[in-house]
């Protein structure tokens, strides 16, 4: 039978009091995960003493444009994120991830904050982030310290958060009118499916429409969502003009199997992981012709 | 004449209470004292059961009864074959089998208790492929046979030997269907009230077919059909699906109550409804027809083996279905099928909408498709010139000469919704883009009703009270399909009088009489031809009445607006009126109704007969769009022409169109029972994928209207056809977008794109 406590906090303070407190403590925002969790058959109950509800904390409800960056709080929504004119304005990618996410009611819930931390490798909010070089803050009664994403990530469902911190902000950088983004995703059916593969592609162009700093973070490709790095370097410097669709969708496909070796699903993947480069890069492109 | 109340759209008698949140459903029932019931299912598909231990659960506080099979009066159960097990005994047939029962004062000490009831086991090597089960020397699962088959059902015709030797063009294919999940939105759920007035078990819930529960009930409790009561509340959804599993749940919820002389309420979560409950059957299928340049078709050979999982439950029937449906409504002089069933360890499988025809249709639509293509006609064209007409014979031997056959007229109408011929055309020319978009069609016939496959007949209770207001009981039941609004509507007409007079009671297996199952979209034709037989004699009593009592002849006067008029069209009194003077003068005002249905025949030998007395014919056309780089698939359009005789209330006839046309969508496309050596993997809605709102197609519903002889007001069926239509329509689609086809359901991402499947235990 599953037993446990009911924390609530209003704050952060209290928040960051209580994880330090209290033994076996688990966060509660949306629920969209944490209550899917508990309803397994399977669920441990000896990991679970607390369960402490922090979807009242209204400091970490909010969306600043700050100087250079954006500022996410982690209890924003992801119909927050969908809706947000300055996401949408400043970084569009995180609203077209955002609203390929479950259903309206899942978004109404569910959290920025709550998806990092659930860490799965189909997080639709992963790899765009991942793409952004975002940086976490995670704070305790000790303090505060700030990641990578990609560091904070360490494995599949597993991140580098320690007992008593708590995810609280997620910054990231501002990019000039320069960078371009897009997030590509396939799923199984049109509402309420987690990403059979996804795609985050951020890059700037120079003046010559050449790729600059260009990220590809696939989604549910790999253990956990990273930059393939092989590709990236293929592409920079690249006309966006002249491009090789059927060598770089092979290129592709290869560094995710150099990643994952031959896996059950791989078969699949191969083939769908350079579409959605293509896909990707033709998006870009369009938009690219279409603001000149 | 002009109909009042048939053949409109009224408003559902029953959507008030539904969209109001006032319809009491399964789980909501609560009775004083009540006790909660759990189920303890096996650890293993195929196991010996060699202990069960129940001492450490029966101290849990708060449990009151811990039973196992020694403790059942009667262990097995079934509607054609009694092999199913309340709760499993010697042996675990798979997975979702019951061990032990816990009533309980808490669901939580339910559960604890469960926790703690001990049992040994044996792990048995199990079967699950049906190819494996039907082997020489496989080993028989039901130690009372010497092999595994549940069922063959042979159909012979002419001599097909010769007919491959007439043949041009002879094609050979191969194909498979899946298991699938009813899916209904409410989950199972009952409760049993012991000893309540002279019943010895109440039984309330969720139950589709309460006669058929009411005979499980009595075969277990070993007790009188007159001593088990079966009220069915408000059903949130069936699809067939709540038949022997609810016979389950209420048998062992039965057991519970008189255990403990206290009420039982047992709601099964998704996961144990899922692992639990029966499934449409998958389908090994082996096609070969032969056909003359022309495109006529001279034979065909037929090879369907079906999945009947642990038990028979209804797998002689389902099969018996597609053996009549196999080729498809072509005329072939020479025919040879043969339908099996045989057990594995596999979940159980059962009824579903369709029934046995949607395999065999997503089967013989594609091979016709595909032979289309080889004699390089049009789709259509080869269809048409082998379809069934008026004064044709099916492979089962039978003239369809007393109903119209409307094929022709539903093929036409479908193809002009759609645009079919130019779309057809567009799509063959090269595609460039990622993005490829194909047309696909399907067409059949269905027996309608139960046919061949047993007593066909059903009755329903008509009072009217002394105000003119009316109560009705029928033996058939409302499961969503909207059987309440059509019988009043009947009713209504028949009477001359408002649908708000009629009150509709729930099924109640004391009070009406026994019809059979609300199955094989007969509830229209059967129970509403039951409705209208009381009715009718009511309506003479009524007539006999105002004639006498106004000195009229009874052939002067007519029943309408709620009042009585004479033929000329004045007013004699209002319904109201004459009730009150019959009531007042002694006369009876309440009538039964039975209909049966006209006779049929059939030889198990051969498959040649009368299978069924009247059928319905429909077209589905299917437009879909594939990625081809991702796999994903869209249906844009569908179009569904459905011939149901006449429309009973045409806006519930086009919703059993949205929600079969889309219920299909999920069969061809997503939906997936993972079952690895008789596990089910996909035991929740987060794996087990259905359509969303958001993958609705745009659906273009057109009602055929040919009015049966034997059909009331001429109307026939709706519910089951639309169903089976859809997954061969999309995956004749799907293969001129993708210039491939692909044999198997469902047709997902993976077989899309790269033309196979994949899963996580590899294959």
């Amino acid at each position: 039978m599953l037993e446990f406590d009911f924390l609530k906090a209003e704050n952060i303070t209290d928040a960051l009091k209580y994880l330090n407190r209290y033994n076996k403590v688990k966060l509660i925002a949306g629920g969209t995960d944490v209550l899917v969790e508990m309803h397994k058959e399977n669920f441990s109950n000896k990991e679970l003493n607390y369960l402490l509800d922090i979807s009242n904390i209204k400091e970490m409800k909010t969306i600043n444009k700050n100087g250079d960056s954006i500022e996410i709080g982690a209890l924003v929504t992801h119909s927050k994120l969908e809706k947000s004119p300055v996401i949408n304005k400043n970084i569009n990618i995180l609203a077209q991830a955002a609203v390929t996410i479950g259903s309206t009611q899942i978004r109404n819930r569910g959290t920025i904050g709550g998806n990092l931390v659930n860490a799965s490798p189909a997080a639709d909010l992963l790899s765009p982030l991942i793409a952004l070089k975002a940086i976490v803050v995670l704070k305790s009664v000790n303090g505060k310290r700030k990641l990578s994403l990609a560091e904070f990530i360490t494995g599949p469902y597993n991140t580098d958060l320690k007992r008593n911190e708590m995810l609280t902000k997620i910054i990231v950088p501002n990019y000039g009118e320069h960078y371009y983004s897009v997030f590509k995703k396939i799923k199984r059916r049109k509402a309420v499916d987690i990403a059979r593969l996804n795609m985050a592609v951020v890059t700037k162009l120079d003046k010559k429409n050449r790729f600059e700093d260009i990220r590809i973070v696939p989604g549910s490709a790999t253990p956990s969502p990273q930059s393939f790095s092989e590709i990236e370097d293929e592409l920079e410097g690249s006309n966006i003009h002249n491009l090789e669709y059927n060598k770089l969708t092979k290129k592709i496909a290869e560094e995710m199997v150099s990643i994952t070796g031959k896996r059950w699903s791989t078969p699949y993947k191969k083939p769908a992981v350079g579409s959605l480069l293509k896909k990707s890069l033709k998006a870009i492109i369009k938009e690219v012709e279409v603001n000149g | 004449m002009e109909h009042k109340s048939v053949n409109k759209s009224k408003k559902r008698v029953d959507a008030y209470e539904k969209v109001t949140g006032k319809a009491k459903f399964g789980a909501d029932l609560y009775f004083d004292r009540m006790l909660h019931g759990k189920v303890l299912r096996t650890e293993y598909p195929h196991a010996k059961i060699l202990k069960i231990r129940t001492k450490e659960a029966e101290k849990v506080k708060g449990v009151k009864a811990v039973l196992t099979a020694d403790d059942i009066p009667n262990n097995e159960f079934g509607v054609i074959i009694e092999n199913q097990q309340v709760l499993a005994k010697n042996k675990a047939m798979y997975i979702g089998d019951g061990v032990a029962l816990v009533a309980a004062e808490t669901k939580k000490a339910a559960k604890k208790a469960l926790e703690l009831i001990e049992v040994e086991y044996k792990e048995l090597e199990g079967i699950y492929d049906p190819l494996e089960a039907r082997k020489k020397g496989a080993k028989a699962l039901h130690e009372e046979l010497d092999n595994n088959q549940v069922v063959h059902h042979p159909l012979r015709k002419g001599d097909i030997k010769k007919g491959f030797k007439e043949a041009d063009v002879i094609l050979e294919r191969e194909y498979t269907t899946q298991f699938i999940e009813h899916s209904y939105l409410e989950t199972e759920a009952v409760a049993v009230v012991p000893n309540e007035r002279n019943s010895l078990v109440t039984v309330y819930g969720s139950i589709q077919n309460p006669y058929a529960t009411r005979d499980a009930v009595s075969s277990v409790l070993e007790t009188d059909l007159n001593k088990v009561r079966i009220i069915q509340d408000n059903m949130g959804g069936s699809f067939g699906g709540k038949d022997e599993n609810m016979s389950s749940m209420a048998a062992r919820s039965a057991v519970l109550a008189l255990e403990t002389n206290r009420p039982v309420k047992m709601v099964n979560s998704r996961e144990e409804s899922i692992k639990e409950s029966y499934k449409r059957h998958p389908y090994y299928l082996k096609y070969k027809v032969g056909a003359k340049k022309n495109g006529d078709l001279v034979a065909m050979e037929i090879e369907a083996v079906a999945d009947s999982g642990a038990y028979a439950c209804q797998t002689p029937f389902v099969t018996w279905r597609s053996v009549v449906q196999a080729t498809g409504p072509y005329e072939i002089d020479n025919v040879k099928t043969d339908t099996y069933g045989f057990y594995t360890n596999n979940v159980y499988t059962g009824a579903m909408r369709g029934y046995g025809s949607p395999p065999t249709i997503f089967a013989q639509e594609q091979l016709m498709e595909e032979l289309s293509e080889k004699l390089n006609m049009k789709p259509h064209k080869l269809r048409k010139k082998n379809m069934y007409k008026n004064g044709s014979e099916t492979a089962s031997g039978q003239k369809l000469n007393d109903h119209k056959v409307s094929l022709d007229q539903v093929m036409k109408k479908a193809m002009a919704a759609i645009d079919y011929q130019e779309k057809l055309e567009n799509y063959k020319k090269s595609q460039n883009n990622e993005k490829k978009r194909g047309i696909g069609m399907a067409i059949s016939y269905r027996g309608v009703s139960l046919g061949a496959e047993g007593v066909d007949a059903a009755g329903a209770i008509v009072s009217i009270q002394k105000d003119g207001s009316l109560i009705i009981y029928s033996g058939l039941s409302e499961n969503g399909q909207g059987l309440k609004t059509v019988y009043s509507q009947i009713a209504a007409e028949e009477l001359g009088i408002s649908l708000d007079k009629i009150n509709f009671m729930e099924s109640d297996t004391s009070i009406a009489p026994e019809s059979g199952s609300t199955v094989a979209s007969r509830g229209t034709l059967v129970g509403g031809n039951a409705v209208k037989d009381a009715v009718s004699k009511l309506k003479t009593i009524i007539k006999e009445v105002a004639a006498d009592n106004y000195e009229l002849n009874i052939t002067d006067l007519e029943l309408r607006n709620n009042n009585i008029f004479t033929t000329e069209g004045k007013k004699i009194a209002s319904f109201n009126e004459i009730i009150n003077i019959a009531y007042s003068e002694g006369i009876f005002l309440s009538a039964y109704g039975w209909y049966q249905t006209p006779e049929i025949s059939w030889d198990e030998e051969t498959g040649q007969g009368k299978p069924y007395f009247t059928y319905v014919y429909g077209c589905q056309i299917a437009e879909v769009e594939v990625d081809t780089g991702t796999g994903e698939l869209e249906v844009l359009n569908m179009a569904a022409a459905h011939d149901v005789g006449k429309a009973i209330n045409p806006a519930n006839v086009k919703g059993q169109i949205y929600g079969g046309v889309v219920m299909g969508m999920g069969h061809a496309i997503m939906e997936d029972l993972q079952i690895e050596k008789g596990y089910i993997k996909t035991d929740n809605f987060d794996k087990y994928l259905i359509p969303t709102a958001k993958d609705m197609p745009n659906i273009e519903p057109i009602i055929v209207e040919n009015p049966d002889p034997n059909g009331p007001y001429g109307a026939k069926s709706i519910g089951e056809p639309t169903l089976e239509l859809g997954s061969a329509a999309i995956a004749n689609a799907t293969a001129q977008a993708l210039d491939r086809r692909i044999r198997d359901l469902p047709l997902n991402l993976e077989r899309v794109l790269i033309g196979r499947y994949l899963s996580k235990g590899g294959n």
